[in-house]
């Protein structure tokens, strides 16, 4: 019995289940870098955030994966002979590695802090190239081939469900949905989108929903933009679609490779905004790149007391 | 020009041109976190890591501006508009504005140790330095190769050099685009496992079509050691304009987050500073006038080569 159960109940019952808040800007906040998840050079670190999280109210912690993928370390090479050319050993197999490192993680985290509180852990998995650039797609061969090895790590590394985020189309969308469901795992799906809610490729939240519905994804959300553009979004998703549907959008802005924080969403003005996602209907709520554990805290507080 | 003047005769007669050692993988290794080329973060290790070159005797030192340009902090964004969304502020002069600081910071390390030695403004592949699928179309890179070319012009460099180019067209788009500020400039090639340029285009090639374009030296490197001898061999077959070498050492050591080149290499124990230097002896034997040392190197490579040369 898997500690998604409960959380997966109250999902379906339609009742509020608190996502966690930002993993990669907080890497940086604790002064780390954020080129490398550190999720083997500095354990310590990732466990005490994700505790921080679940400590904050979390009900789902995400794993400290984003783009972490086979892809993005071979991208960094010509092909596969100049990266055991020049490469340093290991690389073959280091993001498999580092992904079932970033599940045990949050498993530590949880046994160490989560009390008797059911706590589940998804496995953040996102768009193969970059979130942004729908345009740099692989595939579809090498999409089905790509997610389906990445969510087997996940499961056998014990991830509850996987979350895929900052996804940027619809269709891998459905081809990452497909290989979570063969793996054996529940799905939710996070859709980047513009000021309209609309996606970056065009297509709309309603044609995903209507693309997804057959594969059973339990919640489907919004992430990665900003509140406005996220309100954008839910106010579309939600229109579009029967199923539980959530958001979780950042606050501060993208300064490559790092994040430039702001105070422009203290938590007491994101649960301001996240009451309001409440009332439209956002049953899943939580914060992506810039939010904090004071954050889900403010979340978890103001929003249980509805 | 006077900096280069030196330069120049260096390469005609003597022991040959000492370039300097990495900045960027130094710079990492000396624990800068790797955002802006710590530019603006950390700009005192900058200038030391400059000034530690120039006190262990280098002819020629670089700006820590490779793979610098506006592509890195437009690539990561959907396009332009999205940039101004969710971007911080400034990202659109960034690369601009880290180019200018570079250049500044390398040319107060000049002025601080009151050495004659030449700056090299460094410039390079607009992708990734790996990946030659990635290089932009011909109008397109010579039309940014030249917005960079003058940044550095603008600034004050004594030279331009081209580094890691890993493909023929873009490398011949940016030393037209060089060449046009009427600064001297150095192109050097990425190499590839079986020696030829990373595209897989012959480095003769490469080296003869350079020469017609005016530039005045070929280099390669960005290649492990026991690479660049051939390198400079292949080089010597396509020009008769001086040739040179600037080898890695150790592992490229990629980030797990996607991202441009990040400059961290490790395991540079396999080659210590003495047998590097003995290793240029056959660079040096097969007619390179300019040695210095590439990803994995630091001033102990820089003082051991002067000793030599």
């Amino acid at each position: 019995m898997s500690q998604y159960d409960p959380i997966r109940e109250r999902v379906r019952a339609g009742g509020l289940v608190i996502l966690d808040g930002g993993i990669g800007t907080e890497i940086l906040r604790r002064d780390l870098t954020w080129s490398d998840h550190q999720v083997l050079d500095r354990p310590d670190a990732i466990r005490g955030l994700h505790e921080d999280y679940i400590t904050a109210g979390a009900d789902v912690i995400t794993t400290n994966s984003f783009q972490l993928a086979h892809r993005s370390i071979l991208g960094h090479f010509r092909d596969e002979a100049h990266m055991h050319h020049i490469g340093v050993p290991g690389l073959d197999t280091r993001a498999a590695e580092m992904l079932a490192a970033s599940v045990e993680l949050a498993d530590e985290a949880r046994k160490n802090v989560g009390g008797d509180r059911p706590i589940a852990i998804a496995g953040a998995v996102t768009t193969l190239e970059w979130c942004f650039r729908p345009d740099l797609a692989p595939t579809t061969d090498e999409m089905r081939e790509e997610y389906r090895e990445i969510a087997e790590v996940m499961k056998k590394a014990g991830a509850d469900l996987i979350l895929l985020e900052t996804v940027n189309s619809v269709t891998e969308a459905k081809i990452g949905l497909e290989a979570v469901r063969q793996a054996g795992l529940p799905c939710w799906v996070g859709f980047v989108c513009d000021e309209q809610g609309v996606l970056f490729t065009g297509e709309t939240l309603a044609d995903a929903e209507m693309s997804l519905a057959p594969l059973q994804p339990d919640v489907v959300m919004v992430n990665c933009i900003p509140p406005d553009d996220a309100t954008a979004g839910l106010r579309e998703l939600v229109a579009a679609r029967k199923g539980p549907c959530g958001l979780y959008p950042h606050i501060g802005r993208f300064d490559p490779p790092e994040w430039y924080f702001t105070d422009e969403y203290p938590p007491p003005r994101l649960l301001e905004e996240a009451v309001r996602w409440k009332k439209m209907g956002a049953t899943v709520i939580g914060g992506c790149c810039g939010t904090t554990p004071e954050h889900i805290a403010a979340l978890t507080q103001g929003l249980r007391e509805l | 020009m006077t900096a280069y003047h030196r330069i120049r005769e260096l390469l005609q007669s003597g022991p040959g041109v000492l370039l300097d050692g990495a900045m960027g993988s130094e710079l990492v290794r000396r624990g800068v976190r790797w955002r802006g080329h710590g530019l603006r973060t950390d700009p005192e290790q900058v200038g030391a890591l400059h000034e530690e070159y120039i006190a262990a005797g280098a002819d020629v030192i670089r700006t820590n501006t490779f793979q610098l340009n506006d592509r890195i902090y437009l690539n990561v964004f959907r396009n332009p508009d999205h940039r101004r969304h969710i971007g911080a502020p400034g990202l659109e002069t960034r690369a601009r504005d880290l180019t200018h600081k570079a250049v500044e910071i390398a040319r107060a390390a000049r002025d601080g140790a009151g050495k004659d030695v030449a700056i090299a403004g460094v410039m390079a592949p607009l992708e990734h330095c790996y990946r030659p699928d990635l290089t932009p179309d011909a109008a397109a890179a010579r039309a940014e190769h030249r917005e960079i070319a003058a940044w550095f012009a603008a600034a004050g460099v004594d030279l331009l050099l081209l580094e890691s180019m890993n493909n023929i067209p873009e490398s011949r788009a940016a030393a037209e685009a060089a060449v046009a500020t009427g600064l001297p400039v150095w192109v050097s090639f990425v190499m590839g496992p079986e020696g030829e340029i990373l595209s897989g285009e012959p480095l003769e090639e490469g080296a003869s079509e350079m020469t017609g374009l005016g530039v005045e030296a070929l280099l390669v490197n960005c290649a492990p050691p026991d690479d660049a001898g051939l390198g400079v061999e292949k080089l010597r077959k396509g020009t008769t304009l001086p040739v040179g070498a600037f080898a890695q050492v150790g592992k490229f050591d990629p980030p797990s987050w996607k991202f441009e080149f990040h400059p961290r290499f490790s395991r540079s124990d396999d080659w210590p500073p003495e047998r590097y230097v003995e290793k240029t002896r056959a660079w040096r034997g097969a007619g390179a006038r300019i040695i210095g040392g590439c990803c994995g190197t630091d001033p102990s490579y820089t003082r051991a080569l002067r000793k030599v040369m």
